[in-house]
């Protein structure tokens, strides 16, 4: 079974604004501002509209980031809150 | 060691410098999402309805992407007729069939209220099913 891809919502979908150390989302699909912290943008960019799998995802953090941790489970739960808020769709 | 070297060595870029990352602790949160007014009860979700297509449109066909076309237009169907319920539209988002509807049918609505902009009837309704639980 091939494994899920997650990719970040269409862009032209999305209004964001960066805020410090926040980035503020409107997701015009839903109606609905979410205030992402870190890692969270980062997730949504490195994932792209293309979408990665869990695994790719991972890789690509470590290549581009000094990850500080590497924690599946972690990384698993961000994963999990943009899914769960629309602004990443697992197909 | 000169002033110009520090500064410099201050500003180096992302691409040489990588950033620090951490995914956190398990349990923390890294998302906020702000519900607008519009934000309906899980009770109100099963019962809101979205017309397909639109009152405003009333007549047109649905093609299989979701667009509005020309009554008659081939390969597309009529609206079905009655407003869809939120429940059921739910449940075809998630993957499911809508009821009465053929499986390319059933697409094609899908299709047609995923394209649902804030201003068109039904987008209330549509917006409160994405509503994130809880």
């Amino acid at each position: 079974m091939a494994e899920p891809l997650f990719r970040m919502a269409r862009a032209e979908a999305l209004r964001i604004v960066h805020l410090d150390s926040f980035v503020a989302v409107f997701h015009r699909s839903s109606g609905l501002t979410h205030l992402l912290a870190a890692p969270a943008p980062e997730i949504m960019a490195t994932l792209g509209e293309a979408g990665l799998t869990r695994v790719a995802l991972a890789e690509k953090l470590v290549a581009d980031f000094d990850l500080e941790d590497l924690d599946d489970a972690a990384l698993a739960e961000r994963l999990d809150e943009l899914v769960a808020c629309g602004l990443v769709a697992a197909a | 060691m000169s002033e110009k070297g520090e500064h410099e060595g201050n500003r180096r870029p992302a691409t040489t410098r990588r950033r620090a990352l951490m995914l956190g602790a398990t349990g923390a949160v890294a998302v906020v999402s702000i519900r607008p007014a519009l934000a309906q009860t899980a009770a109100s979700v099963a019962h809101c309805e979205i017309p397909v297509p639109d009152a405003g449109r009333a007549g047109s066909y649905v093609a299989a992407d979701g667009s509005l076309v020309a009554p008659g237009t081939t390969g597309a169907f009529p609206g079905p007729g009655h407003p869809l319920k939120g429940e059921d539209v739910k449940n075809a988002l998630a993957g499911g069939q809508l009821p009465g509807t053929t499986a390319d049918q059933s697409r094609a609505y899908t299709n047609y209220i995923r394209k649902l902009q804030s201003g068109t009837s039904g987008f209330t309704c549509f917006a409160s099913l994405q509503m994130p639980r809880g």
